[in-house]
């Protein structure tokens, strides 16, 4: 029996292996920016987004998943920004997020 | 008549120095200008600008007027140095033909001339006035200078440049020049006779208290010091500060036949690079120096860094490109174009694939030849949005949304934080965006896309209005009306706006239709930064709150009830600096339709 396309689907299960994963570059991106890490994820920031409205760009998961060492695609999705800065003005932690946005490009340029 | 002597030769091989280096480098420099420049350059040299880059070559590079303008001491300091060393030059050169009439003299005939013409007879005390009276107004020049180093305060400069090895040596040897000049003409006069006030009065007192044999051996001596002082001066010349002496004379040239700093580092660059003076002007107005007491940033040690090829990215990216030191650069360098183009250097990454979304994307909703561009800010302050559209149902006009459903950024954050090529590809999405509605006008509340819009998209047959403006054309046109119920305001300058469109009355006008405008203390070409520009990439949000709450302090001074601005940006960072409410000034507007 075929499965029926209800128009939503489930996440694959996924795991973050931190012990595993080389967080070389996330350390060194939390040094520079160290107060990405006041970050409590409530989203404004993707929720206000110019790209984030055009696409999936989704700046809250990329630069979580880059701070737990998942780097993959993280360049290309950051290079959807704008840098607009509405995300700037409504972080209620005032984490600077274009200069995020910039390290986290020049930082993972290569991966 | 003999014109040398073993003495002149620092002086001769530091002026060969300073020649060669010169030669070589403007002759670099041109060579290298991109083509469409070098035909500015052909196609301007015989118009009338020209013969207006040598008034202004007068005005500026001898006499300083802008400077006289910051601080009259200041400026006095500047062109007694000059314009005094100028005409001491000039009238030494007049006195050697009066004495030896049209003949040829070697350069070092001409400086040295008093020490060469001991064996002429005759005296002309005309000479000996003039070149003494020019040399005191050079000495107080150099007085004033040392006075600088003591209290800048008295010449109106808080702050002044940390200046590095090269040019403290240079600036050691210039000091010394003039004061060596002096005594050994002084010397001279002591020995053989003759002189004016200045060097014959010092020359009677030596000659009375001092013995004939010091004299003698200090004679020598003191033109040895003169002439290595002069030599020191000239070699570091080319390689220090003092470069701006000769390379703001073919920047003026240049500036008149209209070429400027483009997006991308190009040779011209060199020009306005290197006719800095690093006279400190650029400190006193930057408010990441004056708020936060950031240092090492200011346009002098950036075009410094990028002259000495060790430019960092922090100190690149660490700029608001406000304005406000690009406005009182004595030199008129374009400041703000300099630092994007070092910022496109390091940052542009050409990415053909990048915003491959933007692709058959129209967002935009209505019908009408007036365009109306929100602009990201604007969507982030809904108030202003639905005050223009109260606005527009008000005058009547057929509106076309471009983006009121969510559209594409301007281009400029990007541009501004070097990613110039990548900007580009907005900035074609959105005007054929504007192209494909046929609109003849487009209207926009936020400053930042108005300055890209105006200076980049080259908009054939659509006229691009800021709010401000178009407000007051539907106000004069009587297509609007409002009530002058009253009400204190004050009005905050954007500096996109402001210094970058030069628009300052519109939004005036339309506030004083309402009530009655109250100037802060900065205003207009002087107006501060909010601190939140999208230029700067660096500070934090302590830092931007600070410089919000400081600018913020003088609009509640003004008495001022209410605070307008016309930057959706600024509104939400003068809002949380200060405690008067914030508005935009279509929202002023909306409130008060008649």
């Amino acid at each position: 029996m075929a499965a029926i396309d209800w128009g939503f689907s489930i996440n694959r299960p996924r795991t973050i292996d931190i012990d595993n994963n080389n967080l070389r570059k996330s350390d060194e991106i939390l040094r520079e920016m160290p107060e990405l890490q006041c970050c409590i994820g409530c989203g404004a920031c993707t929720a206000s987004c110019t790209a984030g409205n055009l696409t999936e760009f989704n700046f809250r998961k990329v630069h979580t998943l880059v701070r737990r060492g998942e780097y993959q695609g993280a360049y290309e999705e950051m290079n959807k920004c704008m840098l607009c800065g509405k995300c700037r003005l409504l972080c209620p932690r005032g984490i600077n997020t274009r200069g995020v946005v910039m390290l986290i490009k020049r930082k993972l340029g290569d991966f | 008549m003999n014109f040398f002597a073993p003495f002149c030769i620092p002086f001769m091989v530091g002026a060969a120095v300073m020649a060669v280096a010169l030669v070589l480098k403007y002759v670099l420099w041109i060579w290298h200008l991109p083509r469409a420049d070098r035909k500015l350059l052909v196609s301007g040299i015989f118009t009338v600008q020209s013969i207006k880059a040598v008034g202004e070559v007068i005005s500026e590079s001898l006499l300083h007027r802008r400077i006289f303008k910051v601080n009259p001491l200041l400026g006095y300091m500047h062109a007694s140095l000059a314009f005094g060393w100028f005409l001491l030059i000039t009238v030494g050169w007049i006195e050697t033909i009066a004495y030896l009439g049209f003949r040829y003299v070697p350069l070092q005939g001409h400086v040295f001339f008093k020490y060469f013409a001991t064996c002429i007879a005759e005296h002309k005390p005309v000479f000996d006035f003039l070149m003494d009276l020019l040399l005191l107004i050079v000495l107080s020049g150099v007085a004033l200078a040392w006075g600088k180093r003591l209290y800048s305060k008295a010449m109106g400069m808080r702050r002044t440049t940390k200046h590095v090895l090269g040019d403290r040596v240079a600036l050691s040897a210039l000091w010394f020049i003039f004061p060596a000049r002096l005594v050994a003409e002084s010397l001279t006069c002591a020995i053989y006779g003759g002189g004016g006030f200045l060097t014959g009065s010092i020359s009677s007192f030596l000659a009375e208290h001092v013995s004939g044999s010091l004299l003698a051996a200090l004679y020598e001596p003191s033109w040895w010091f003169y002439s290595s002082m002069l030599g020191i001066f000239f070699v570091a010349l080319p390689f220090s500060r003092y470069m701006h002496i000769f390379t703001e004379i073919p920047l003026i040239f240049l500036r008149r036949y209209q070429l400027r700093p483009r997006e991308k580092e190009s040779s011209y660059d060199n020009f306005e690079i290197q006719a800095c003076s690093r006279c400190g002007i650029c400190l006193d107005p930057c408010q990441l120096q004056s708020e936060l007491g950031i240092n090492d940033v200011q346009s002098v040690y950036f075009l410094r860094d990028r002259r000495y090829n060790r430019l960092k990215l922090a100190v690149a990216n660490n700029c608001l490109m406000c304005g406000r030191c690009e406005a009182k650069c004595p030199v008129g360098i374009n400041l703000n174009s300099l630092r994007q183009n070092s910022r496109d250097t390091m940052r542009n990454i050409p990415d053909e694939s990048r915003y491959g979304y933007l692709a058959s994307l129209d967002r935009s909703q209505g019908e009408g030849r007036v365009g109306y561009f929100a602009g990201c800010m604007t969507l982030l302050t809904p108030r202003t949005l639905s005050a223009m559209e109260r606005i527009f149902a008000a005058a009547g006009e057929d509106v076309w949304w471009a983006d009121r459903n969510g559209g594409v950024c301007c281009g400029r954050p990007l541009k501004l934080s070097g990613e110039t090529d990548s900007a580009k590809k907005m900035m074609r999405y959105n005007k054929e965006l504007f192209y494909k509605h046929n609109i003849t006008t487009l209207v926009t509340s936020c400053p930042i896309c108005l300055r890209v819009f105006r200076d980049e998209y080259a908009l054939r047959g659509i006229e691009v209005l800021h709010h401000s403006e178009y407000i007051l054309r539907l106000m004069r046109q009587g297509r609007l009306k409002v009530d002058a119920a009253g009400g204190r305001f004050t009005y905050h300058d954007p500096c996109e706006l402001g210094r970058g469109c030069g628009i300052y009355d519109q939004p005036r006008a339309v506030i004083e239709a309402v009530g009655e405008l109250l100037e802060p203390k900065h205003t207009r070409e002087d107006s501060l930064c909010c601190g939140a520009s999208l230029a700067n990439t660096v500070i934090n949000d302590a830092q931007q709150l600070r410089i919000a709450r400081s600018m913020s302090a003088e609009f509640e001074q003004t008495g001022a009830s209410t605070v307008v601005t016309s930057c959706p940006l600024c509104k939400k960072t003068v809002a949380r600096g200060s405690s008067l409410p914030v508005k935009d000034l279509s929202e002023v507007v909306a409130e008060h339709l008649a």
